[in-house]
């Protein structure tokens, strides 16, 4: 890890993500959303809290997680990952210097799509904690899916799981199951859930969970790391 | 003189295919060599293991006088410069910001860019966006890329295949300044002229196999039939041994005045590439 290397590779890929229409439009989704809710609400009526995390599942798998996997996949693609490698830069300064990218990004859409329907519910310290654990959750399976995803194409395949199991978990709820359906408590225990539930107590549990969760993807992205790094 | 790459007993084996069969050899410090071969020979294979990117089945490598177990290290890196096959540069972006990146990469300063884009006829591109450029300027963006941050060791894996006669020209001119200034250049080609015109030795790669080390001229020489081809005016056209015995027949070749022209059987490095290896270079 190098200060300098980092901001040379953040630099570049801000300006690389600035000029890439498919990058670009990512940010668009959840903020177009939270436009479209605006229209959908019933005068003063503030909006119920788990459709305000559609918005924020929307982000992180379709901003953060994609984003991060996209810029990935391309610098394998295109084979520039190579230079960057022979040169003294190390596979862990460029994924800082995408992950910095992805969070100004992340952090861009969130905070305008928030603003737009309702920010006063996040504006808590245990919310915005558990937003940026949210956030490193699907930043780091971004990172993971990212290592072994040698093409653009094939990232799209990974993040469609992504998406729907952990992005839109709060449509579950709007499925209509049976109370005590095994997918429904699978569902509860997702990390986009968990977040939730802070809204809902003064307990510490649901981020002690979302903790486990980043966490969990924490190792997988290590076993990835470690699979490309002794791959020749 | 020290070396700048020792190479000894160097295997590498994919699978089950042996792509570099126990070659040794040593490149010193300020010379220009070029390793010459067919396409799959094992350049490509060579290059990745003198500069880290594999590594060796068996073998000792050692390179500026680090063991090729160093070779991850920042120190080792910035000592060297690449511009391996199939490099590529960011498309989107312009080739200023290309050589920026790898500018403070590097950690050379930045005013290195103006300079090094003249040096390969760029100074006038580095506005624009990669993804204009020709196929050749490219090429030449990333031979400004493994030469910004001058260093001691160049290696380039076919420098010059996608480029016309005239920027190849400027580009020799260019390495040969460079390396005039200490730069040791390791490079690949199947260009046979371009090795007789900037090698100071060359080694020929075959199947794996390292058949030949010497200085291009050297090599023409020991190959050669060590004749003398004599045309005369009559049209007629004689090969005569260089030999003592046949002193007398030259002579009087020449004093009845009956020598057109006459010159030595020297082969090109590509015929002498063919006689030892049985095979041309494609
Ligand atoms: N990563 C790899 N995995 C398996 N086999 C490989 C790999 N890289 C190269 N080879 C094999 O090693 C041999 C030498 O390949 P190499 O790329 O070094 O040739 P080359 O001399 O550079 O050829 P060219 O002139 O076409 O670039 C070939 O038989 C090739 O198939
Ligand atoms: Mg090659």
């Amino acid at each position: 890890m190098h200060i300098q290397r980092i901001t040379a590779i953040f630099e570049k890929d801000l300006k690389d993500f600035m000029k890439n229409m498919m990058l670009l439009t990512l940010p668009l989704i959840p903020v177009v959303l939270a436009l479209l809710y605006t229209r959908m609400g019933e005068g003063n009526e503030a909006f119920p809290v788990f459709l305000l995390y559609i918005i924020v599942g929307t982000t992180y798998s379709a901003v953060t997680s994609s984003s991060m996997m996209t810029m990935m996949a391309e610098e394998n693609e295109k084979k520039t990952l190579r230079g960057l490698i022979q040169s003294p830069a190390t596979m862990m300064d460029v994924i800082i210097g995408k992950s910095l990218v992805t969070g100004l990004i992340t952090f861009i859409a969130l905070a305008v799509s928030l603003v737009i329907v309702d920010i006063e519910p996040f504006l808590n310290f245990r919310v915005i904690l558990g937003l940026i654990l949210l956030f490193l959750f699907f930043l780091l399976l971004g990172i993971g899916i990212g290592l072994f995803t040698k093409s653009i194409a094939a990232t799209s395949v990974y993040l469609m799981p992504v998406m729907f199991l952990f992005g839109f978990t709060p449509m579950f709820e709007m499925l209509g199951l049976n109370e005590d359906s095994i997918a429904l408590k699978v569902a509860d225990a997702l990390p986009i859930m968990q977040a939730i539930e802070i809204h809902h107590t003064t307990s510490w549990i649901p981020l002690g969970i979302i903790a486990v969760w980043v966490v969990g993807a924490a190792l997988s992205m290590y076993v990835c790391f470690k699979k490309t790094m002794t791959d020749e | 003189m020290e070396n700048a790459i020792e190479v000894t007993g160097m295997q590498k084996i994919f699978g089950s295919n042996p792509a570099i069969k126990n070659v040794s050899f040593h490149v010193k410090k300020g010379e220009i060599f070029g390793l010459l071969g067919p396409s799959g020979s094992g350049k490509t294979t060579t290059i990745k293991i003198l500069t880290g990117e594999l590594s060796q089945t068996a073998g000792k490598v050692n390179v500026l006088g680090e063991d090729s177990k160093q070779f991850g290290s920042t120190g080792f890196k910035t000592k060297i410069g690449i511009l391996s096959d199939n490099s590529s540069l960011y498309e989107r972006l312009t080739v200023y910001d290309n050589l920026k990146l790898f500018c403070k990469l590097y950690n050379a300063p930045l005013k290195q860019i103006d300079v090094i884009l003249r040096e390969v006829n760029l100074q006038e591109e580095g506005a624009k966006t990669v993804s204009k450029l020709s196929k050749g300027m490219k090429q030449r963006v990333l031979v400004a890329k493994a030469l910004m941050h001058k260093p001691d060791l160049v290696y380039l894996d076919e420098p010059t295949s996608a480029l016309d006669p005239g920027n190849m020209a400027h580009i020799h001119r260019g390495l040969k300044k460079l390396n005039a200034a200490g730069t040791t250049i390791f490079l690949t080609t199947h260009n046979m002229e371009e090795a007789t015109a900037l090698c100071d030795r060359v080694a020929f790669l075959h199947n794996g196999e390292l058949q030949e080390v010497d200085s291009p001229n050297a090599l023409r020489y020991k190959y050669s039939t060590h004749a003398f081809h004599v045309e005369t005016f009559g049209g007629e056209r004689l090969v005569i041994e260089n030999q003592a015995e046949n002193a007398d027949q030259i002579r009087e070749l020449i004093a009845s005045g009956q020598v057109r022209a006459m010159h030595t059987d020297n082969p090109t490095l590509g015929q002498v590439f063919l006689k030892v290896t049985g095979k041309g270079l494609v």
